[in-house]
């Protein structure tokens, strides 16, 4: 496989994976919280989690460039502990997909926590065991359909990021032109046949990962 | 021993009414002691049974006062104390069960032995199995089983850490009739075992009746009245538990007391009189007191039957019959009286009366059987 074609597959689902992992991880924790804790200013916590959802993507990316940036407010700090810029390299493309996917994970999954029956937890403390206990083996099982379904969603949600990640990471080749900026790339350029293959990777690789969760989930009874 | 209860749970319509000093929408004020025996709190739904239940598992925190178990502090505002549900020792049994769909039997009752070594584990969940007749079950899921099977495990697990206390939230309610009978009778059985106090919520009658040592009677977040059932069913101290224990003619009129028999006071109800014996209570004549009569105490008989034949005897008119399997029950309309009376009779005795829709007959109101609160 030509290099043109290998790269942004191989760094897109770096990038992805990678962004998937983490939005997994601390959108479970978000979830948990905003699904089953009362406290003040839960509404702001909620819509800040959810506004890049309906940003548009290139204010997502504007924002981040001006948080992450050498004069923003992280991108400061990070310059003064590393002498590091995030910005432009495939780091960045990390932060802007979780940025734009953790939305998808965190509505899904507190929609699923949610649904989970309180009674199951309220029996689990009966019978001794703690919060985090029974959140970890109680509650998550059960709504293990809804992790999965966000999961699922976050990771096509990073895999096809266009508008932020070019405003944060650009569209340097061989280091930050992912999949969908390669398409863009190339058709801009009158490359149909690159553009074409890359497309066509992209469709199996979806349709693939959509099947095999479908399969999953109907393997499980609860 | 046992379990002592006194406290207080107030609802409001906002969070924020508390602070500004609004009246709560609802206030739960309990206060009842019980032994090592099984206790039903009856009630209609909304009484505030469930809430007791909830306070006294730690599920809830109420407002103020005082729960212990077993000389335990569960909770006391005064001192600040209110121990965490997890180190209350209690088995608790949901209306529908809440068994953990993914996990099997056996690592559902085996949920609350945390830190048990794994072969007395092992042997307290045979035990329980046993216990509750659902060995042979231990690899299946919740969803295998039948609604009985259901909350024969979920008692399995509520008992197997051993609990000071068993509290059971309308745990047949959604179980049909025989599975019911033999789980209540399982229960009583367990707390004789067991000797541990049992608090069991039922809006159902017979349950009540047939289970319970002793009944805690729940009226918009008070408790009304606790006694033995009989107590509580023949002898209710007010309208509300009256209408509770379906005591369903209950009405209100005025004491005249013209013939001076001792022992007996009469009422004038419309332009009828109905004498009752006097209750232990002081009641005057002109005061106005409210009596009742269960239907199942109302006599029907033929209109043949002379109308002089006893006290309390009414010429009334069947507004409907109403068949409930094994009796019947008929509404009545008695002449110059403004209520209709309810009467349930055994299907035996009504085949020698039987009547329909529009049929005259007589109605006793039997005067032993009067209940005058």
């Amino acid at each position: 496989m030509p290099d043109q074609i290998w790269f942004p597959l191989v760094i897109t689902l770096k990038i992805a994976i990678l962004s998937t992992f983490v939005v997994a991880l601390i959108g479970i924790i978000i979830s948990y919280i905003l699904a089953r804790r009362d406290f003040r200013g839960k509404l702001i916590a909620d819509s800040l989690v959810t506004l890049p959802l309906v940003l548009p993507p290139t204010v997502t990316g504007y924002l981040l460039v001006v948080l992450l940036g050498k004069n923003g407010f992280l991108g400061n700090i990070l310059y003064d502990l590393t002498g590091w810029t995030i910005l432009f390299t495939w780091e960045a493309a990390v932060i802007a997909a979780f940025v734009v996917s953790l939305p998808l994970m965190v509505k899904t999954t507190t929609a699923a926590i949610e649904a989970v029956d309180r009674e199951f937890e309220y029996a689990a403390f009966t019978l001794g065991r703690k919060e985090l206990e029974t959140a970890l083996f109680i509650t998550l099982p059960l709504a293990k359909k809804g992790i999965l379904a966000g999961t699922v969603l976050s990771f096509a949600r990073a895999v096809g990021e266009f508008g932020a990640t070019l405003m944060v990471a650009g569209n340097i080749p061989g280091r930050t032109n992912t999949m969908s900026i390669s398409i863009y790339s190339a058709f801009q350029a009158g490359n149909s046949e690159l553009a074409n293959m890359l497309v066509i990777i992209l469709v199996v690789m979806s349709l693939l990962s959509m099947a095999i969760t479908a399969k999953l989930v109907n393997s499980w009874k609860i | 021993m046992g379990i002592k209860v006194d406290f207080r749970k107030r609802y409001y319509n906002k969070k924020s009414d508390k602070k500004r000093g609004i009246a709560a929408t609802f206030t739960l004020d309990v206060q009842f002691e019980v032994g090592n025996e099984l206790v039903v709190l009856f009630g209609r739904s909304g009484s505030g049974k469930t809430t007791t239940l909830q306070c006294i598992s730690g599920l809830l925190e109420p407002n103020g006062g005082k729960i212990t178990v077993n000389d335990n502090v569960y909770f006391d505002c005064h001192k600040r104390i209110n121990l965490p549900v997890q180190q209350r020792s209690l088995g608790y049994v949901f209306q529908n069960y809440a068994l953990f769909p993914h996990m099997d039997v056996n690592k559902n009752i085996g949920y609350g032995l945390k830190g048990w070594d794994k072969e007395e584990k092992e042997k307290m969940i045979r035990e329980m199995l046993q216990m509750l007749q659902i060995d042979g079950l231990e690899n299946n899921y919740p969803s295998q089983l039948s609604g009985g099977q259901k909350q024969r495990v979920a008692l399995a697990r509520a008992l197997a850490p051993k609990p000071d206390i068993l509290l059971l939230d309308e745990p047949f309610s959604a179980l049909d009739m025989v599975v019911r009978m033999k789980l209540r009778e399982k229960i009583k059985e367990i707390q004789r075992e067991l000797e541990i106090p049992v608090l069991f919520i039922t809006h159902n009658h017979v349950e009540a009746f047939t289970i319970a040592d002793k009944v805690i009677i729940f009226h918009e977040g008070r408790v009304q009245q606790t006694g033995t059932p009989e107590e509580v069913f023949y002898h209710p101290k007010n309208r509300h538990v009256a209408e509770l224990v379906g005591l369903s003619n209950i009405f209100e009129d005025t004491v005249v007391n013209e013939e001076n028999t001792p022992g007996t006071l009469t009422l004038k109800c419309g332009n009828l009189q109905v004498t009752a014996n006097k209750p232990d209570f002081d009641c005057n004549i002109s005061e106005r007191i409210t009596w009742g009569i269960r239907p199942e105490n109302l006599r029907i008989l033929p209109l043949s039957d002379s109308l002089e034949s006893g006290e309390n005897t009414y010429q009334a008119c069947v507004k409907s019959v109403v068949n409930k399997g094994a009796s019947r029950v008929l509404a009545l309309e008695i002449e110059e009286h403004e209520n209709l009376l309810i009467a349930e009779i055994a299907n035996q005795l009504f085949e020698d009366v039987d009547l329909k829709a529009g049929d005259k007959c007589l109605a006793m109101i039997e005067k032993s059987r009067i209940v005058i609160f």
